[in-house]
């Protein structure tokens, strides 16, 4: 039996609605999500183009607040912190991964790399011993001192998940991290995610469109249009992204899963 | 103090527009500081034309023509002078010479001080002259010439006046080209009165100190009108009257030339602020990024705006040092040409750096903090749905 830690979810999201105004029009990029994901997990968020993906990743990593509803991470009610408590918040708890790498083009990896330990009181010495630490982990130690531009793409992209796994945060969050890669990269990034979670216990959630995703995570939540699709749509989306990813042959164990959790 | 190494890898990120950026506001500041320089390095040339505010007053048909000595009363009424005091040639010649061979005047020693304070000559001594009625100011080049010792009697034998008269050197005017031998009147006067004849009753020149510069002209006709129809009508003069007019027009020059620094500033901050928001926005990616990591508000907005501030603080250095070599480089010039002379008056004083610093900070803080505080300001998923 699971010890009871293990089943609290983390990640607690309670019929969350988000709307952008856009001139006169109101977009509503999430209606009514509810979910929840348990520690220790990797996700995925898929569906189409617009269907809310990023809105709900930027939701769940305290980058963004709901119109409605309320989230909670490890039992913390985002919506109680001040723009300042939560960018505090944010840099402690979460790691996040951006398609684009967004690494900043004057810092050499490991600058970079310990980019967010600028926040914490770590000597300079301790920042950069952890910036490489982490490096190791991404398999790049022996780039530490490139700069972005001498990097490939997927170099890039793990210079990135060492940023984020550098302050050793509970919750990863990336927003289609192999959307930029060829397929050779890409599953080496989801292969390094999915290690990140089994060696380091990290809980990981992953905007995507790539079906291979498929494989490697333990759960896939399907959005369209807004909505959070459940029960038998959510199969049959499951079912279609199997499909595209080459037949459901390959799919992961304990993949689609009725209802809202994982 | 972490941010130190971000901060200075940001400056360096586009190497030529920082160079640029950083050029256009050292020039500007080059610019300031030769203008802030002009209105002191021009006072200091009028002064060294006319540190005169004086004028000097004698008879209309000629120096050797006398005016009666009530009429310095008068003058000293005059509006805006300061000072006034009569001279009287007393045509002196010492011991053998047997001629006149430095210029002796009686004057009043309790106005002359007054009328000459740009004269150096010792306060204490300047009180002796008045104490001691035998009491004499000579010029340094009279001293050296005769070898002559303060405390020292000399006799003067007028080529004027039927007396011979005896005196006690009690200061001394200390410049080397001063060629005055200044004694008292009261002393000429007492010494004629004992020969039975009348007293000093005549002024020979007067010379007059004004409150300002500005006010020469005026006393000069008020003077001269003041005597019209008299037996002695009187002609004034200074070689630097015409400066007078000078000083009034130099006011609207300052005015100017401060406007001028104005604009240039003002023209500079909107350059650099353009540049700096080109750097913002090309930057927006990475800003929002970092600030999604959880770097907040402040810091962002304070690495940015001290990014300005570096560049504009080395622009500054770099402006001022510059301008000191332009004008060091005038001086040295001015150095080697008698004709160049007065360019060596512009001098970059500690307050004009000072304000050069300052405009420079002032000018990188203004055009950073616009775009700085908008990149800071803006919400994280704004930027993030704006950059991606
Ligand atoms: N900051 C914003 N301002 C206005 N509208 C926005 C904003 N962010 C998202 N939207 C809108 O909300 C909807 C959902 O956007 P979202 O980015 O969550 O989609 P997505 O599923 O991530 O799509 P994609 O796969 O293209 O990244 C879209 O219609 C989008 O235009
Ligand atoms: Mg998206």
């Amino acid at each position: 039996m699971e010890p009871v830690a293990a089943r609290e979810p983390l990640i607690q999201i309670l019929s969350v609605s988000r709307r952008y105004v856009r001139g006169v029009d109101e977009v509503h990029a999430l209606e009514n999500v509810s979910l929840s994901i348990a520690a220790g997990r990797f996700v995925a968020f898929m569906g189409p183009s617009g269907s809310g993906k990023s809105t709900l990743m930027n939701l769940v990593s305290g980058i963004d607040r709901p119109s409605e509803g309320e989230v909670l991470v490890a039992g913390q009610s985002l919506g109680e912190l001040d723009e300042d408590e939560l960018a505090e918040w944010r840099a402690r708890h979460v790691g996040l991964i951006f398609q684009f790498f967004n690494l900043i083009p004057v810092l050499d990896a490991r600058d970079n790399v310990a980019l967010p330990l600028l926040l914490t009181d770590l000597a300079k010495s301790e920042r950069l011993r952890r910036a490489e630490t982490a490096l190791r982990v991404v398999g790049l130690e022996e780039r530490t001192d490139h700069y972005p531009r001498t990097l490939s793409g997927g170099e890039q992209q793990r210079v990135a998940i060492a940023r984020a796994i550098v302050t050793d945060p509970d919750l990863i969050v990336a927003d289609e991290p192999t959307g930029d890669l060829d397929a050779r990269n890409a599953e080496a990034i989801l292969e390094l995610l999915r290690r990140l979670k089994n060696d380091f216990g990290k809980t990981i959630i992953m905007v995507t469109h790539d079906p291979r995703a498929l494989r490697f995570v333990d759960h896939a939540f399907h959005l369209d249009k807004g909505l959070l699709l459940e029960g038998e749509d959510a199969e049959r989306a499951d079912r279609a992204v199997q499909l595209a990813a080459g037949g459901g042959l390959l799919s992961a164990a304990g993949a689609a899963r009725p209802g809202g959790a994982a | 103090m972490k941010y130190a190494h971000l901060v200075w890898k940001n400056l360096w990120r586009n190497k030529l527009r920082t160079a640029m950026t950083g050029g256009a506001i050292m020039l500007a500041v080059v610019l300031v500081c030769l203008l802030l320089t002009m209105p002191a390095g021009m006072d200091a040339m009028l002064n060294d034309f006319a540190n005169n505010t004086r004028l000097t007053v004698h008879n209309k048909a000629g120096i050797v023509y006398s005016m009666p000595y009530s009429f310095v009363r008068k003058v000293r009424q005059v509006d805006g002078v300061a000072a006034a005091v009569a001279w009287v040639w007393f045509g002196g010649a010492f011991e053998e010479d047997g001629r006149v061979t430095f210029p002796n005047f009686a004057v009043e020693a309790e106005q002359i001080g007054a009328v000459f304070p740009d004269y150096p000559i010792k306060p204490e001594q300047l009180a002796d002259f008045q104490r001691y009625r035998d009491g004499a100011i000579v010029g340094r080049q009279v001293m050296n010439k005769y070898g002559w010792k303060i405390g020292e009697r000399v006799t003067l034998k007028s080529t004027v006046w039927p007396v011979d008269l005896d005196f006690r050197i009690v200061g001394v005017i200390d410049n080397d080209r001063a060629p005055h031998f200044w004694f008292n009147r009261e002393y000429l006067d007492q010494a004629l009165r004992e020969k039975g004849r009348n007293g000093l009753g005549i002024a020979g020149t007067i010379w007059v100190r004004a409150t300002d510069p500005r006010q020469v002209g005026s006393i000069m006709r008020k003077v001269d009108e003041m005597s019209r129809n008299s037996e002695a009508e009187t002609s004034s003069e200074t070689e630097k009257s015409f400066f007078s007019n000078f000083f009034g027009s130099l006011q609207g020059l300052v005015t100017i030339i401060l406007i001028v620094t104005g604009l240039v500033s003002l023209c500079i901050v909107f350059i650099a602020a353009n540049t700096a928001s080109m750097g913002v926005r090309e930057r927006a990616g990475e800003i929002a990024v970092m600030k999604a990591i959880g770097f907040p508000r402040r810091v962002i907005f304070g690495t940015l705006l001290a990014e300005a501030a570096l560049l504009s603080i080395f622009a500054g250095v770099a402006g001022v040092l510059l301008a000191l070599g332009l004008t060091g480089a005038l001086k040295a010039a001015a150095g080697f040409s008698e004709m160049l002379g007065p360019l060596g008056n512009f001098i970059v004083t500690p307050f004009v750096v000072v304000q050069g610093l300052f405009l420079s900070l002032f000018v990188g803080m203004l055009a950073g903090v616009v775009p700085s505080f908008g990149a800071a300001r803006k919400s994280v998923v704004q930027s993030l749905h704006e950059v991606f």
